[in-house]
């Protein structure tokens, strides 16, 4: 059929050739099998970010949030502090009203929760001493009683529900400041005037009759005149004489004096003290529900699941036990309580992911929240009823937001999600384009080389060779030239991948969710009070055997089709035609 | 073909090796039409030693190629050892190049990434002729022409004679029934091109082979037996060479 003999002697002594031409297939190889191996990395990555929230059946989430104002309602009356009735009322409305606006009930309940923002430092220690202290806040995921999740529990659909209380923590060391305002008023004179009224003749009476009375009034009245010579003091006398006998309105004057209310405005300047801050996210779960919450067993990665006594252990994310060199065993020190870490876990994206995991009653505790929680966690009998599931929560719980699993996807951003859409719009197209620019290339180098070796060709057929024969020739040689730009473009398919992984970026995952309403609680702290959960996945480019396999199909489909094409124009010329050929 | 040759063969064997009766040529070519040969008839027999001479144009390659199954006559008809060429599909024809007729060209035409021994091979292939007998008939011809020390060489490291000394030697590869050469010495100085006269004689006595030979040069063709002269595609003459 082929002479091999030709056939490798072809490819071995025009070696310039044929290197060119299968770096040339091998580049569009390469490219391909690095483009799809970045795309299904980019998909794994994405898949690992989302999972295993979405995997290990969680299906809705129910939280409380806060929408943007656009008024106000009376109705308080039934605020987060107030327990369940009819299961809708804790969510800041009566049943039946959605949550569409943050009226001042949920102003109330977003200061109320975030009280300790206002915390005085001064009450923490005498001005001067040293002070550590944690402080936990639920930013915009508005706690609610922990009853609802009884509620969500009952709902028909419903399989499982865990709680969970998710809050941003605010690890504060530094002095306990001196806060003093020193206020000073100016110094101010008041004057009154009194009219004296004259004395009326009944008083004119009373004197006289009061003066005649007094036995010594003669003697006084007579040393008037000398009262300086007289010893004790005859004018005296008389004066104190006269002065007992004036009415009793002459004696004392009452009068009011009304000073204007004034109000002071002191600027206090802020203590200054060293105060450190570093915020990091909590989260307080249900460890008898090790595979519902916003963390499950699954997740951990180092160490163990909380034990039989959660109390005082916790579990700390990969992330930021890498940050902040924590090991499993460790103890970490939180307002007091000793809290031991007991398991690294890799937690998702999705929902929410948080530093620090807790026990949901320790971190209830430590952020002064019992009994609430922010967020339930929701699994259903059968996947095909979350939509119906949804709308029985929503019909229940009308100020809840109630969020599908499939929807947390898209609340997935960063540069992992900006890159799997660019990989999966155009990654496809760009490897199509690559893969034909590569064919182009290689068949324009085959056809070029064979439009040199017409007048070979034309010899071949002077001495027998057939037409066929001529064509199956050449194909074989353009076809060993694929199957060599395969084997390149397979090396540096693979190189490519495993630089990727080696020396690749690593992708931002962001998740925005449960953040609705983030700049409404901004305005309110003037402060972001919540950071969004952000995971960081090195991006990675896998080889898979059907990928390989691919590659190795385009270069030696590419080699047959341009050795076919160039072949077959060859080999119709006649062998004089072919033998006049000058080239 | 074979059979029908193989069934004649015997019978006609006093018969002409090749018949051409009016033989017309015509090319296009850029729109006008170009008369390569024309009013050709001749006979030419088994194991004779013929030259065709003429000038550059007179038409002797294009006469070659009708001779060699390679081209088709536009007019006439050519018989080959009983066989109408024009009647034969490309199957055939290229059967009998394969088979019972021996190219030798002025360029060599040799494939430049093959060995001696190998381009004098790759002759048998459309035969079948197993690797190993191909390449020991291939030394054996190599040797018989005078380069069997020079059997694993590429054309680029020989020299011109020994070049058109390889394509001799794939010329005679299958045993061909005649041997075509066009201008064989055209590219050769004189003692080479003596040399490969001397060749094709000798091969012509030795083995019976029918040759065939298109030169320009008086002197070439003085070395044949029979030479037919060409001018403007048309023979002018026909005549034994004295010896």
């Amino acid at each position: 059929m082929v002479s091999l003999g030709y056939l490798w002697n072809e490819l071995r002594r025009r070696s310039g050739r044929t290197i060119v031409t299968a770096l040339g297939l091998a580049l569009g190889v390469g490219l391909v099998v690095g483009i799809i191996g970045v795309s299904e990395g980019l998909s794994a990555s994405q898949s690992k970010a989302l999972s295993p929230l979405s995997t290990v059946g969680t299906d809705i989430v129910v939280t409380r949030t806060v929408a943007p104002t656009s008024g106000s309602s009376s109705n308080c009356s039934a605020g987060s502090s107030n327990l369940l009735s009819e299961g809708a009322q804790f969510f800041g409305g009566s049943a039946g009203k959605a949550l569409g606006s943050l009226n001042t009930c949920e102003d109330a309940a977003l200061l109320s929760s975030n009280s300790t923002v206002l915390t005085d430092l001064s009450k923490l220690g005498p001005p001067g001493t040293q002070f550590t202290h944690d402080f936990f806040l639920p930013g915009t995921l508005i706690p609610f009683p922990q009853q609802a999740l009884k509620v969500v529990d009952g709902v028909n659909g419903v399989k499982a529900a865990a709680p969970a209380l998710s809050d941003q923590a605010e690890h504060e060391t530094g002095t306990v400041p001196t806060i003093t305002a020193t206020v000073q008023t100016p110094a101010q004179t008041i004057q009154t005037l009194q009219n004296v009224p004259p004395l009326t003749p009944a008083e004119g009476s009373q004197i006289i009759s009061c003066l005649f009375s007094n036995p010594n009034f003669s003697s006084a009245l007579a040393n008037r005149g000398s009262a300086g010579g007289i010893p004790g003091g005859g004018a005296t006398s008389f004066t104190s004489l006269l002065q007992k006998c004036l009415p009793a309105s002459y004696q004392q004057f009452v009068s009011s004096v009304v000073v204007p209310a004034v109000t002071i405005n002191q600027v206090v300047n802020p203590p200054s003290t060293d105060i450190n801050t570093n915020s990091y996210t909590v989260a307080g779960i249900d460890p008898s529900q090790p595979n519902l919450g916003l963390i499950t067993k699954a997740q951990v990665v180092k160490g163990q699941w909380f034990g039989s006594h959660p109390a005082d252990q916790l579990l700390v994310s990969t992330a930021y036990a890498s940050s902040k060199s924590i090991k499993v065993g460790q103890q970490m020190p939180i307002n007091g309580t000793n809290f031991t870490v007991v398991g690294l876990v890799s937690p998702t994206v999705s929902g929410d992911a948080s530093d620090l995991y807790f026990d949901l009653p320790s971190l209830q505790s430590l952020a002064s929240s019992s009994g609430q929680v922010n967020e339930v966690l929701v699994e259903v009998d059968n996947s095909s009823q979350v939509g119906t599931v949804v709308k029985r929560i929503q019909k229940l719980l009308p100020g809840a937001q109630v969020l599908a699993n499939d929807s947390l996807d898209n609340t997935v951003t960063g540069s992992l999600a900006n890159a799997h859409t660019i990989a999966t719009d155009f990654g496809g197209v760009m490897a199509l384009i690559i893969l034909l620019a590569a064919f182009i290339i290689a068949a324009l180098l085959t056809l070029s080389s064979i439009s040199k070796r017409v007048r070979e060709i034309g010899t071949l057929r002077a001495i027998g060779w057939s037409r066929g024969r001529v064509v199956r020739q050449i194909v074989a040689e353009t076809t060993g030239i694929g199957v060599l730009g395969a084997g390149l473009g397979l090396a540096v398919g693979a190189i490519v991948c495993v630089a990727i992984g080696a020396f690749g970026p690593s992708l931002s995952a962001v998740s925005s969710s449960n953040t609705l309403g983030a700049s409404t609680a901004s305005a309110l702290f003037h402060e972001t009070t919540r950071n969004s959960a952000k995971l960081a996945i090195p991006l990675t480019a896998p080889i898979h055997p059907s990928t390989l396999l691919l590659g190795v199909v385009f270069a030696v489909v590419g080699g047959l089709l341009a050795g076919l094409a160039g072949g077959w124009r060859a080999a119709r010329l006649s062998p004089a035609s072919a033998l006049a050929d000058l080239g | 073909m074979t059979g029908a040759m193989d069934t004649n063969g015997s019978a006609d064997s006093a018969a002409a090796l090749y018949e051409l009766r009016n033989v017309e040529r015509r090319y296009q070519r850029g729109g006008t039409t170009v008369l390569a040969v024309h009013d050709l008839n001749l006979e030419i027999d088994v194991g004779e030693f013929l030259s065709i001479q003429g000038p550059s144009g007179s038409g002797k390659t294009t006469l070659l190629q009708l001779l060699g199954a390679l081209d088709a006559p536009t007019a006439g008809s050519i018989t080959f050892d009983g066989s109408e060429l024009a009647r034969l599909g490309d199957h055939d024809l290229t059967d009998i190049r394969a088979r019972h007729v021996g190219f030798v060209f002025q360029q060599f035409n040799l494939i430049p990434t093959l060995t001696a021994e190998e381009n004098v091979a790759i002759a048998m292939v459309p035969l079948k002729v197993k690797s190993d007998a191909r390449h020991g008939r291939a030394r054996e011809l190599l040797e018989q022409v005078g380069l069997g020390a020079r059997t694993e060489h590429l054309p680029s490291r020989l020299s011109g004679g020994e070049q058109q000394r390889v394509a001799i030697a794939r010329a005679l590869a299958n045993h061909p029934r005649v041997l075509l050469a066009d201008e064989p010495t055209g590219n050769l100085d004189t003692q080479n091109a003596a040399e490969i006269m001397a060749l094709l004689a000798g091969l012509q006595a030795d083995t019976g082979v029918t040759v065939v030979v298109a030169t320009h040069d008086p002197e070439v063709a003085r070395q044949s037996h029979r030479r037919v002269v060409m001018r403007d595609g048309a023979i002018l003459e026909d005549s034994a060479v004295a010896p």
